[in-house]
C-alpha cells in the first residue's frame, strides 16, 4: 500500500486570516450526526432486528391465536379487537431492547473510542452535539418504528383478519395504540440515550437500561409488598408502555393495584418523557462541566 | 497566536499544570518539550476547551477557543491518534467533523490525498496502524485548513517518510504565518523542526526561548584534546574559569576555554595535540539538563557501555 504524501498545493488557497466561509450551526450539527449515526454497523444492525423482532412476535402471538381461538373470542370481555391489541405488547417489549441498546452506543460509543474529542473539538459548546444527536436518533427510531409496526399490523390482518381478532383502525384508539408503539420505543431509546450520556461508558450504560428494564421493572412490579406498588407504576418502562396498550388493558392492570397510581396511557407517557426530561438536562449540564 | 496566563490544572490533589504562561507566535514551529507526565497533553487539551482549567486562561487567536464561531478553521488539532470512532472509516470520520461546519466533500478528499490515506479511507478506523491513525489525525486537523495547528506527538509511529512529511509540512504551514505548536519526546526531532521551544517539566515552564539559545544556556561548550602530553596541558590549562576532565588516559575534556585558547596553550607550552575537537551541546544534552530535577517517571539505572568516544551532536 502506498503511503506517499504529496506537498502541500492543498493548502495555499486559504492563507491565515481570511475571514472563514463556515461555520457550527445546528443545521450542520443534525448532518453530521446523522452521517455518524449511519456509518457504524450497530444502527443499521439494531434497527434490523427492531422490525425483525417486532414484526415476528406479532405474527407468532397472531398464529397462536389463529389456532386457539375461534373467531370473535379473543375480546376482553366479549369486544373483539382486544386480542388483536394484545399481540402488540410482547413485541414492543422484546423491540424496545434493540432501540435501546442503539440509544445507548449512540453515546458511549463515543466515549469509549475517544471520538467525542473530536466531536467536542468541533462543536466546543458541546450541549448543541447532544440536542443534535437526540433529534436524529429519535426521528430516525421512530420513522424506523412506523415501519415495523405497519409491517407488524399488516401480518396480524393477514393472519387474524379471517376471525375478526385483528385491531379494527376503525376503533377509536387503534391509532393511539399503533403509534403509541412507535412514539414509546423512540422515547424509550431517548431515556437509554440520556442514561448513556450520564455513564459515558457502553458496558455499564448497556447493563443499566437492560437491567432496569429486563429486572427490575419486572420484579417490582410482581411483587406484592405496598412501598413498592406506590413507586412501579412510575418506573419510565412501566408508566411509557401505557401508551403501547388498549385502555382496557390499562384499566385493568389499574384495578390490580391497590395503591391508586391510575395512570391513562397518555399520563404514564407524560412520566416516561419527565424521566427523559430530567435525565437529558442532568447529561447536559455534566457534559457542559466536564472534562472530555 | 496562542495566549496562556497562569494556566493550572489539578486532578484532586495532584497538579498537573502548575500556573504556567507562555505565548505561542505565529510564522514559527513552536515546539513543546517535556518528559512524560510533565504536562504537556494536559496543556495542549485546555487549549482545545477539552479540560477546564482549574485556575487561569488560554486563548487561541485572540479568543477562548470554544467562542469561535467555526472552531475547526481556527485551530486544528491532533490531540491522540485515535480520537475516532473504531467501527468508522477513515473517510465517514472527516466526512462527519466537515459537516459540522459545512465542509464540502471535496476537501475531505483533499486532505485524504494530502495525509496519503487513499488506499486506506474506505477502511474502518479500528484495523489501522498507529502511523495510519496518526495520518488520519492530522488529516482531521487539516480539515479546515486552520490559522493555528497543535499537534500533540505527531511524528508518533509515522515511517521515516512520515516523519520527513510531517516535517516539511509544520514548517511550510509556519512559513505560510500559521501558528504551529507542537509536542515531541523525540529531541532530535524537534531540533530538526522547531524554531523556538517551550520546555516544561513537573507542569512549570523550565525554558522559553529559541532553540539555539535554550541549547547555549543549557549546555557548557566542551572542547575535546587528545594529546601524548595530556598530563603537562591539563596543568598548563587549569584556572579558575577552566575545568579538565581527563575522560582517559591522552583524553581530556575541556569546559569554560575555546579550541582556539587551547590550541594557543598547546602551542606556546609546544605540546603535540592529536585531536583538538570543540563540541557544542546538543539539544538533547539541553533537554535532560534542563529536566533533570523534573523527571516524573525515573527510570532505573542502566549500566552502559564505554561512551567516551560517543558525544556526537544530535545537530
Amino acid at each position: 500500500m502506498s503511503t506517499t504524501t504529496s506537498t502541500t498545493p492543498a493548502l495555499t488557497k486559504a492563507g491565515p486570516a481570511a475571514a472563514s466561509p463556515y461555520k457550527v450551526s445546528f443545521g450542520h450539527l443534525l448532518r453530521a450526526e446523522w452521517i455518524k449515526l449511519w456509518t457504524v454497523r450497530s444502527t443499521v444492525w439494531t434497527l434490523s432486528i427492531m422490525v425483525v423482532v417486532m414484526v415476528g412476535l406479532v405474527a407468532a402471538v397472531s398464529a397462536l391465536g389463529a389456532a386457539n381461538m375461534g373467531p370473535g373470542e379473543g375480546g376482553g370481555g366479549g369486544e373483539g379487537p382486544a386480542f388483536g391489541y394484545a399481540a402488540f405488547v410482547p413485541a414492543v417489549n422484546m423491540a424496545s431492547l434493540a432501540v435501546v441498546v442503539l440509544g445507548v452506543l449512540t453515546i458511549t460509543g463515543e466515549y469509549t473510542t475517544g471520538m467525542i474529542r473530536s466531536s467536542a473539538a468541533a462543536a466546543p459548546r458541546r450541549t448543541p452535539v447532544l440536542w443534535s444527536k437526540i433529534v436524529v436518533l429519535f426521528s430516525t427510531i421512530l420513522a424506523a418504528s412506523v415501519v415495523a409496526v405497519a409491517l407488524g399490523y399488516l401480518v396480524e390482518v393477514l393472519i387474524l383478519g379471517g376471525k375478526d381478532l385483528a385491531i379494527d383502525l376503525s376503533d377509536g384508539q387503534a391509532l393511539r395504540v399503533l403509534g403509541g408503539c412507535a412514539l414509546y420505543l423512540a422515547t424509550i431509546a431517548i431515556f437509554a440515550f440520556a442514561l448513556g450520556a450520564l455513564m459515558r461508558h457502553s458496558a455499564a450504560a448497556l447493563a443499566t437500561v437492560l437491567g432496569l428494564l429486563l429486572v427490575i421493572e419486572t420484579v417490582m412490579s410482581a411483587i406484592p409488598w405496598k412501598p413498592l406498588q406506590y413507586i412501579s407504576p412510575f418506573l419510565p418502562a412501566t408508566a411509557g408502555s401505557k401508551i403501547t396498550q388498549p385502555d382496557e388493558l390499562n384499566d385493568m392492570m389499574n384495578s390490580m393495584s391497590e395503591v391508586g397510581a391510575n395512570l391513562s396511557a397518555w399520563q404514564g407517557y407524560g412520566v416516561l418523557v419527565a424521566w427523559v426530561v430530567v435525565l437529558v438536562a442532568l447529561a447536559a449540564f455534566l457534559m457542559k462541566r466536564r472534562d472530555v | 497566536m496562542i495566549e496562556a496566563q497562569g494556566l493550572t490544572k489539578r486532578y484532586g490533589s495532584k497538579t498537573a499544570v502548575d500556573g504556567i504562561s507562555f505565548t505561542v507566535h505565529p510564522g514559527k514551529v513552536t515546539g513543546f518539550l517535556g518528559p512524560n507526565g510533565a504536562g504537556k497533553s494536559t496543556t495542549m487539551r485546555m487549549i482545545m476547551g477539552l479540560d477546564r482549567p482549574t485556575h487561569g486562561s488560554v486563548t487561541v487567536n485572540g479568543r477562548p477557543y470554544a467562542q469561535h464561531r467555526s472552531p475547526l478553521t481556527e485551530v486544528g488539532a491532533l490531540l491522540e491518534a485515535k480520537a475516532v470512532h473504531t467501527g468508522r472509516s477513515a473517510r465517514n470520520h472527516l466526512r462527519a467533523l466537515a459537516a459540522t461546519h459545512g465542509i464540502g466533500e471535496s476537501r475531505v478528499a483533499e486532505v485524504i490525498a494530502m495525509t496519503g490515506l487513499d488506499a486506506v479511507a474506505k477502511r474502518r478506523v479500528g484495523g489501522f496502524s498507529l502511523g495510519m491513525g496518526q495520518r488520519l489525525g492530522i488529516a482531521a486537523a487539516l480539515l479546515g485548513d486552520p490559522r493555528t495547528l497543535i499537534l500533540d506527538e505527531p511524528v508518533n509511529g509515522l515511517d521515516p517518510e512520515g516523519v520527513l512529511w510531517v516535517r516539511n509540512l509544520v514548517k511550510y504551514l509556519a512559513s505560510e504565518g500559521r501558528t504551529v505548536f507542537l509536542s515531541s519526546h523525540l529531541m532530535s526531532e524537534m531540533a530538526l523542526t522547531a524554531d523556538h521551544l517551550v520546555v516544561i517539566g513537573r507542569g512549570r515552564i523550565i525554558a522559553d526561548a529559541p532553540v539555539d539559545e535554550v541549547v547555549a544556556r543549557a549546555t557548557r561548550a566542551t572542547v575535546r584534546v587528545r594529546s601524548p602530553q595530556a598530563t603537562e596541558l591539563a596543568g598548563l590549562l587549569a584556572s579558575p574559569e577552566v575545568t579538565v576532565t581527563a575522560v582517559s588516559p591522552g583524553l581530556l575534556e575541556v569546559h569554560g576555554a575555546t579550541s582556539e585558547a587551547v590550541g594557543e596553550v598547546a602551542a606556546a607550552g609546544r605540546l603535540v595535540l592529536h585531536e583538538l575537537t570543540p563540541v557544542s551541546g546538543s539539544l538533547e544534552e539541553a533537554y535532560m539538563s534542563l529536566t533533570s530535577d523534573a523527571v516524573e517517571y525515573h527510570s532505573a539505572e542502566v549500566p552502559h557501555a564505554d561512551t567516551t568516544t560517543s558525544q556526537e551532536q544530535a545537530r
